[in-house]
């Protein structure tokens, strides 16, 4: 694929917008290619492509260079231009972050509650202290999912018609 | 799994059992399924040989799939709050046929009348146009007044009385908040700290009710149709129950529903809204409840929101609302959070 994931994206919702609602009828049709373009923006400030072709192309490649070095040098050859070397470091997956990320919520989960089993054996700063904290955490994962998200298209996907500036 | 069928399907099944119910054959023409509603599905049937009816009569069948984001479903509820209410000040549409039995439709379901109007869209961008001023304030007046009159009415002897299971004004909130956190633990995908501390904070701080009342539980613009100004109906009952009327009042006044304008609903400024629905209700309104119902409307909002992103990822519907209603979870919970934090 040529063309950026972004641009992709923008022209999807345009040919759906321009092409296929201006002649599309059926209000629940209607709704159903809203909430298709409501979640192509959401893909377009939260995905990309998949890193997994990009690892095995750069794979060969590392393989193809390390053959190349070799084969130069047992023959001798000293003057050949440098090669990228070494192994491709391995980006934690999506699913792994997701984990990880979910593990955490567990641990705020099960501190909450244990605060308010201790509350009466702890003193009330440490608890208000710790449940600030906590809160402050929690209250940055939303905001940057919240920063991660398209405009919510309720309107458009309950009427099947556009009510205002498309995003 | 989707027993419902197509809509040719559908309209087959309809004509039968209208057919059965009325003791008179009867034409169903071509059904159209409505773009509203996020949990039951809700059709326009014509209907023609209903006795009384002349010509085609335009009915509304709302279906709970089994798919759908609170199935299983029951009618029941939406029937005995719509039965309870024929004779108020509230206006509704009149219930008709319903039941719960899938062998009938593919999934329980209920028949009512097509009510006049239109429905206001309470999602709209900062930046447009208010609601023109002398409409906006007649369907606020009427707004409030059928709040009102829905919270005056005395359910003891009614047949929602049977949706009572030992509520009073003393576990009203405590027994709502039990009933989403259940909601909460059967739809999250992964844990949300801050809705368990939300959780935390609603069950030490429940307000006494100043009544148990019948809440409609999804009251706001978009779920009543107007005419000409004039309030003609109020619609969608799935979460009717009995419980503190705050609780309307914290939900309605989310600012989901403001349209970008400081108006409750698009409609009303706040001020003005708790006042006249005191002077409605006849009681005070306890601006500390409306802040903690508001707090927990918007932890149910949340929950509706995990219930959409579970669904469409078990594969249960494709209905490609759902998992963009799901990506609105985190904002959500940290309105949640604000508000709470504003009460405290």
């Amino acid at each position: 694929m040529n063309n950026s994931f972004a641009r992709l994206i923008d022209g999807m919702c345009a040919t759906l917008r321009g092409e296929v609602l201006s002649r599309l009828d059926d209000e629940f049709a209607r709704g159903q290619v809203f909430g298709v373009i409501n979640l192509l923006n959401t893909f377009k400030v939260r995905a990309d492509w998949s890193t997994n072709f990009l690892l095995a192309q750069v794979d060969a490649q590392r393989q193809a260079f390390a053959a190349i070095d070799a084969l130069l040098q047992q023959r001798g050859t000293t003057a050949a231009p440098a090669l990228p070397a070494g192994e491709v470091p391995r980006p934690v997956t999506p699913a792994e972050l997701a984990a990880l990320r979910d593990d955490g919520n567990r641990a705020f989960g099960d501190l909450l509650a244990w605060l308010e089993a201790q509350r009466e054996t702890l003193a009330p700063a440490l608890v208000a202290d710790v449940e600030q904290l906590a809160r402050a955490c929690m209250r940055t994962e939303l905001d940057l999912e919240l920063k991660y998200a398209s405009r919510p298209m309720f309107a458009e996907m309950s009427s099947g018609t556009e009510t205002q500036a498309k995003p | 799994m989707n027993t419902i069928g197509d809509e040719s399907t559908l309209a087959g099944r309809i004509a039968d059992y209208l057919a059965q119910q009325v003791g008179a054959a009867v034409r169903v023409g071509a059904i159209r399924r409505f773009p509203v509603g996020f949990s039951w599905l809700t059709f326009s049937v014509p209907v023609t040989g209903l006795p009384g009816a002349e010509g085609t009569q335009e009915l509304i069948l709302r279906l709970g799939p089994d798919y759908g984001l609170f199935a299983p479903y029951s009618a029941g509820p939406q029937v005995q709050a719509m039965r309870s209410l024929e004779g108020s000040a509230v206006p509704l549409p009149r219930a008709y046929w319903s039941s719960d039995d899938p062998a009938i439709l593919g999934a329980p379901f209920l028949f009512c009348e097509k009510a006049p109007g239109e429905a206001v869209v309470p999602w709209v961008s900062a930046n447009q146009a208010g609601l023109e001023e002398g409409y906006r304030r007649r369907l606020a007046e009427q707004f409030v007044d059928v709040l009102a009159a829905l919270h005056r009415v005395p359910w003891q002897d009614k047949p929602i009385a049977t949706m009572a299971h030992g509520i009073t004004p003393a576990n009203a909130a405590r027994v709502n908040v039990e009933h989403w956190e259940t909601q909460i633990q059967r739809w999250a995908m992964r844990p949300h700290p801050l809705a368990e501390w939300g959780i935390r904070w609603l069950k030490a701080h429940c307000p006494t009710a100043p009544h148990v009342a019948i809440v409609h539980g999804d009251y706001r613009t978009g779920n009543f149709l107007e005419q000409d100004g004039r309030i003609t109906s109020i619609l969608d009952w799935e979460l009717v129950h009995l419980g503190d009327p705050h609780e309307d009042l914290g939900w309605a006044s989310l600012p989901m529903y403001m349209g970008g304008s400081k108006l409750i609903s698009r409609l009303a400024e706040p001020d003005w809204f708790y006042a006249r629905y005191s002077e409605k209700i006849g009681f005070e309104v306890s601006m500390a409840s409306v802040r903690y119902y508001q707090a927990l409307s918007l932890l149910k909002l949340a929950a509706t929101h995990m219930a959409a992103a579970r669904c469409f990822e078990e594969g249960r519907f494709n209905d490609l609302r759902m998992p963009a209603m799901g990506s609105q979870i985190a904002a959500c919970l940290r309105q949640m959070e604000k508000t709470i934090e504003a009460a405290s």
